[in-house]
């Protein structure tokens, strides 16, 4: 009995120095303040609550070197090249040292107007683009860039043994006498024609609306990796070890996995960078917070679902910047027929009532799951063409705000009722209705978002059920929900948007990410008149039928569009200048500048 | 002995083969794989052109000609590529193991500097306020989660008194090949490796203290003291080379899984190895790499208890390997 007493004192006593330890270091950052947020409810607006930038570039001195982290738990890949990396982390540290030849505008288009490595000429029909590489812009290793180094990357990305996935692009693969290049029937792409050495000219088979956004910007160092097959490039030495570009920075050293030390490039064509150089590191997402409050870090990603415990960091600015992306529920309708190649909509749901789908987004509080799960960092979703595309974006529509009284209405109206007084509604013939919903595990917040809304349906008498009572990985949700798994009736997804808004890829019937198997014909007129000549000419004529496009997804709604979302970027207070702003299109890794 | 460790490797050649047909069916049981990961968040890719990549790649062939073709390479030393980092796995392996390895043997010195220290005097003065503070010491580090215990390592002596570096394995600014290198990956080493250290050492004291004690009172102990010999003789040459022979017969495993890494260690400390390889690999359907990653594991599970054996047999005398 003695004895136990005993162990049991020194295990108290190690694990009361542990819970001190462990407490102190929490009290002396946010123990203040804590008691009063309990009482009140912050409501964020993310677009009025944050700087866009931080400007302090009177006090900025010459030189320094700043700390940039890469929030995640993995080490990064390693694949440095534009041509070839999958991982948008490798593209974090790729921006450091290259960079497009062109220049973009607001809206993500090229321009002629910025300080660029090329300039451009584009015919009236849209089919040919003359590039002219301007003088004084070098490679790291001297070479000038050269009209043959973009026409590379086209040689690479068309390649036969190309292992990577930029060639399904129809930017790339609609180019003249790129399919046979690509199927090895020939050496040369017809539809490039070098002129000089600072001049070429690509040639598309047909006119392509979406030139100024999706031409593929990025030029290779022929003279540095033309002599490697383009098959063993993206494991070679000279792409994960050695990469080289035309950006503000020069790789000095990569540590695979976790580090790279960049300094400046004194040649850059912009000018010299204010910084003498970069540390890129990777940061577990653990330990950022603590990496960014002890101040190891100048300029980070914030996790947003930390974002309460960082919110009083001194010496940190938090910057918002609206992501490209999009949360939506989708009702599957159809399923893909893979020889046709276009969607066949004749699943036997009672969701294919247009009714039913409207009184599902009703019932749907987006407002509650944005403030409650991701603290105001997530905003209720309206359209399905984000606002980050300014120019396209409706902010006059207001989607489905939540109304479960409007709901409740709508399915009366339409004859689902309560008919056996099980507290469900029961289909217009009154047999009981019950749906599917798939959900992606990850992170804390994804299943009581999941259990929320299935709350939410149920609150309005629709049977709503987890599928199989649990989420589902990454994986295992997009197998299914790709092959049209009749297990599933409703699912909770993302799209990345990237710099185009045009949303043919996603919800035409002739695509495969139409993942709700959605099939109608006004749509798809829209789609295909989005994307026409006439409409690429005409910005406005664009704006009126992607207008109409917005409108009628909200009307027939196969898919809710339920968050938009922010990310957080931590500055530390001696970063002089840096912006997430996309108005400031002159922004440059070369202008970012330390104040001590 | 040596016919008997032939015999020893020679079977595992079946084992390894049943080995690699389950893994490898089980990993391709997983849903989705590394190709069509890609096409999240890129909607203006061509189906069609995943579905050539996955053809190029032989994914859409039936599993037992991928498995043929997998093994026959395999038998040839080919190790494959990975899909998802585009480099061959003997080379992407190559960087991280020796991050591993390094990390693996500082964790292993420290445990057995801490541990069989600890495991003498517990066993030594049993009962006596040392030894329950080191018994109280084991059960706490039993008790405490890894990754708990490596948070608190990493913001007590990392982050609020700033004495080491808080991630990666060296500091990207020195130049390989100096010594200021050499000094800077210690640097980063010392705290990873303190940490898994302290939360190993459960095994060894208890075996350690266990078995001094029990040696303490046989007959031989007696007789050596009924000699007059002294005490420390008595302790370190007749109670403690024999209380080390089932720590001996430990070492075998614990070198075998100082290659798998540690995941939690690896993660928290930002420190490339193995166990994280491994992780993501999984997540991402980089099947090759799994599979490589699972028979390395298990070829080293096998040698591993063939090693201890053998070293068993070296130190304790008794012990005969039957040919």
């Amino acid at each position: 009995m003695k004895k136990r007493n005993y162990f049991l004192l020194t295990l108290f006593i190690v694990l009361g120095l542990l819970l001190t330890a462990c407490g102190g270091s929490d009290d002396k950052t946010s123990g203040g303040k804590s008691d009063e947020k309990e009482d009140e409810v912050q409501l964020i607006d993310p677009e009025k609550d944050f700087p866009k930038k931080v400007d302090k570039r009177d006090d900025a001195i010459e030189g320094g070197t700043i700390t940039y982290a890469i929030v995640k738990d993995s080490p990064f890949e390693g694949v440095l090249d534009y041509n070839f990396y999958q991982d948008a982390y490798d593209a974090d540290i790729i921006k450091f040292f290259a960079e497009p030849i062109f220049a973009f505008d607001e809206n993500y288009e090229i321009t002629n107007d910025l300080p660029s490595a090329a300039k451009f000429e584009v015919n009236d029909d849209l089919t040919q683009i003359k590039v002219t590489i301007q003088d004084g812009v070098y490679w790291h290793n001297g070479e000038p860039l050269e009209a043959e180094d973009y026409a590379y990357s086209f040689y690479i990305i068309g390649h036969p043994d190309y292992d990577g996935i930029r060639y399904g692009d129809d930017m790339i693969s609609d180019i003249v006498g790129m399919e046979a290049y690509h199927k090895g029937e020939t050496d040369v792409i017809e539809g490039i024609e070098i002129l000089n050495d600072k001049e070429l000219t690509i040639t598309w088979t047909e006119p392509k609306a979406s030139l100024f956004k999706g031409i593929w910007p990025y030029a290779a160092p022929k003279d540095y990796i033309g002599e490697i097959p383009v098959g063993e490039l993206s494991g070679h030495e000279k792409i994960r070890v050695n990469p080289i570009g035309f950006g503000p920075f020069k790789v000095k050293n990569i540590v695979p996995g976790e580090s790279v030390e960049f300094v400046a490039f004194e040649d850059y064509y912009k000018g010299k960078p204010q910084l003498d150089g970069v540390i890129v590191r990777t940061v577990p997402t653990a330990t950022i917070v603590e990496e960014i409050k002890n101040g190891n870090v100048d300029i980070a990603s914030f996790p947003t679902d930390q974002y309460q415990i960082g919110m009083d960091t001194p010496g940190y600015e938090l910057l918002a910047a609206m992501e490209n992306a999009y949360t939506y529920i989708g009702f599957k309708l159809g399923r893909w027929d893979a020889e046709q190649g276009q969607v066949v909509q004749d699943r036997e749901t009672p969701l294919q009532d247009k009714a039913l789908r409207q009184a599902f987004a009703y019932a749907m509080d987006n407002a509650s799951i944005a403030q409650n799960f991701y603290k105001g960092l997530r905003t209720p979703a309206t359209t399905l063409i984000i606002p980050f595309f300014t120019e396209f974006h409706n902010p006059d529509l207001e989607g489905y705000t939540y109304n479960p009284e409007k709901a409740k209405e709508i399915l009366d109206e339409a004859g689902y009722i309560d008919v056996d007084g099980d507290g469900f509604r029961e289909d217009k013939d009154g047999n009981p209705m019950v749906f599917n919903f798939a959900s992606m595990s990850g992170g804390e917040t994804a299943e009581p978002i999941a259990m929320y809304y299935i709350q939410n349906w149920q609150d309005v008498g629709l049977n709503v059920q987890l599928l199989e009572g649990r989420l589902h990985d990454f994986n295992a949700f997009y197998d299914r929900v790709q092959n049209d798994d009749p297990a599933i009736d409703i699912y909770q997804a993302a799209w990345g948007t990237g710099t185009d808004p045009n949303p043919y890829g996603l919800y035409s019937k002739y695509t495969s990410f139409n993942l709700a198997r959605w099939d109608n014909d006004e749509s798809e007129r829209l789609l295909t008149e989005g994307q026409s000549l006439e409409a690429a000419k005409d910005i406005e004529l664009r704006k009126e039928i992607y207008n109409k496009w917005q409108e009628l997804m909200l009307e027939e709604v196969p898919v809710v569009p339920t968050l938009y979302r922010y990310e957080l970027v931590a500055v530390n207070d001696r970063v002089a200048y840096y912006t997430v702003d996309p108005a400031d299109t002159d922004f440059g890794w070369h202008q970012v500048a330390v104040t001590e | 002995m040596v016919k008997y460790i032939f015999k020893r490797v020679l079977a595992m050649i079946p084992q390894l083969f049943i080995l690699s047909i389950l893994v490898f069916l089980l990993t391709k049981a997983m849903p989705g794989d590394p190709i069509s990961q890609a096409f999240i968040g890129n909607p203006n890719l061509d189906p069609a052109v995943l579905e050539e990549l996955k053809e190029k790649a032989g994914l859409n062939d039936p599993w037992h000609i991928q498995y043929v073709r997998w093994i026959s390479r395999l038998i040839q030393g080919d190790l494959g590529n990975s899909y998802v980092h585009k480099i061959s796995i003997a080379k992407l392996l190559g960087d991280r193991f020796s991050n591993t390895i390094i990390l693996g043997l500082a964790t292993l010195v420290l445990t057995y500097l801490i541990a069989i220290p600890l495991g003498i005097i517990a066993g030594r003065y049993q009962d006596s306020w040392a030894d329950k503070m080191i018994v109280g010491y084991n059960y706490v580090s039993y008790a405490v989660p890894l990754f708990v215990f490596a948070l608190l390592m990493l913001f007590i002596f990392g982050f609020r008194l700033g004495l080491v570096p808080t991630s990666g394995s060296v500091d990207p600014q020195v130049t390989k090949g100096t010594m200021e290198y050499y000094l800077s990956r210690l640097h980063h080493l010392i705290l990873p490796a303190t940490t898994a250290a302290l939360l190993s050492t459960v095994g060894t004291i208890q075996y350690l203290r266990n078995e001094i004690i029990d040696t303490k009172y046989k007959d031989f102990v007696k007789t050596a003291r009924a000699k007059g010999t002294s005490e420390k003789v008595v302790y370190n040459r007749h109670i403690l080379r024999n209380s080390l022979l089932p720590i001996a017969a430990f070492l075998g495993t614990d070198i075998v899984n100082i290659l798998g890494g540690s995941i939690f260690i690896e993660q928290i400390f930002g420190y490339p190895g193995i166990g994280q390889l491994f992780v993501s690999s999984i997540l991402q359907r980089d099947y090759s790499v799994v599979v490589v990653l699972v028979m390395l594991s298990g070829f080293l599970a096998l040698l591993g208890t063939l090693l201890s054996d053998i070293i068993l047999s070296i130190v304790d005398p008794r012990i005969r390997l039957e040919d």
